[in-house]
């Protein structure tokens, strides 16, 4: 949660530092993006998430592939009741709570839907956090596990154990692990479209 | 530059160096993050936001994409059960 508040503070502080300054900081912004794409590609290389998908078995595709669809489908439908571009919906969406990588991809393209890329996530998030116990009453826990996307390997996986179970821990962190790795290649391909 | 080559090429990197990379890669990657992040925000600071808007949209996006992963998870995973 700490670090939460550090991510906070620094879009806060850029934030008044873009509109009461005029201070340049040149192509930072991509030399950071790409540095931070590049550890995430090294995290995922190195991560041992293939031999648990392995030892699930049927679930620890169809899980993730249902997060995937149910995910831009709400996407569409909010694209529709708020008047935002199919497109920007969609990619805002397809970070799956993972606010991080969201914001900044989207950034690149659009200051504005940056942000909401990014808001949009962290809520997501945070609604997992303060939600997932009470999903779990009416919802079967490991299918209850969609709602925290891709956030289910690292931040809401301590809330969704302590909930859940920890029968529920590997599928969490494969459900994860899959939409963290497909994450980067979609948002990228839906802004390309 | 194409997002991808980075992230392949990490990829490809942390994959043949997976048993030598021993360092941690959270401090890195929370430095990059940090600094992108306030990056992103001076962008936006540069631009007239409207906060509730934007407030509305977050939350709306948020709720809608957890409803639709539970109820497609509901329907794709309940004949798993």
């Amino acid at each position: 949660m700490n670090f939460l508040y550090l991510v906070l503070a620094a879009l806060s502080a850029g934030i008044l530092v873009g509109k009461y300054t005029g201070f340049q900081f040149g192509n930072s912004y991509e030399v950071m993006l790409y540095a931070l794409i590049f550890i995430i590609g090294v995290d995922l290389g190195k991560s041992r998430g293939l031999k648990e998908i392995k030892e699930l078995g049927k679930i620890a595709l169809i899980l993730p592939l249902a997060t995937v669809v149910g995910s831009l489908l709400g996407g569409l439908l909010a694209s529709f009741l708020l008047n935002v571009p199919v497109k920007w919906a969609l990619a805002i969406s397809a970070g799956f709570g993972w606010y991080s990588l969201t914001g900044p991809l989207l950034a690149q393209y659009s200051p504005v839907y940056g942000v909401v890329g990014f808001l949009a996530n962290l809520t997501r998030e945070i609604l997992t956090i303060l939600f997932y116990p009470v999903a779990i009453r009416r919802i079967p826990k490991e299918l209850a596990v969609s709602m925290g996307g891709a956030t289910t390997m690292d931040s809401t996986l301590p809330v969704i154990v302590k909930f859940g179970g920890s029968e529920i821990t590997v599928i969490a962190f494969v459900h994860g692990f899959i939409l963290t790795a497909i994450a980067p290649f979609l948002i990228p391909l839906i802004l390309q479209l | 530059m194409n997002i991808f080559i980075p992230l392949i090429a990490g990829i490809v990197f942390g994959y043949i160096f997976r048993e030598r990379i021993k360092i941690n890669l959270d401090k890195p990657m929370s430095v990059a993050l940090l600094l992108l992040i306030f990056f992103m925000g001076v962008e936006a600071g540069r631009v007239e936001i409207n906060a509730a808007e934007l407030f509305v949209a977050s939350v709306t996006f948020a709720v809608l994409t957890i409803l639709g992963s539970l109820a497609f998870a509901m329907l794709m995973g309940g004949k798993l059960r």
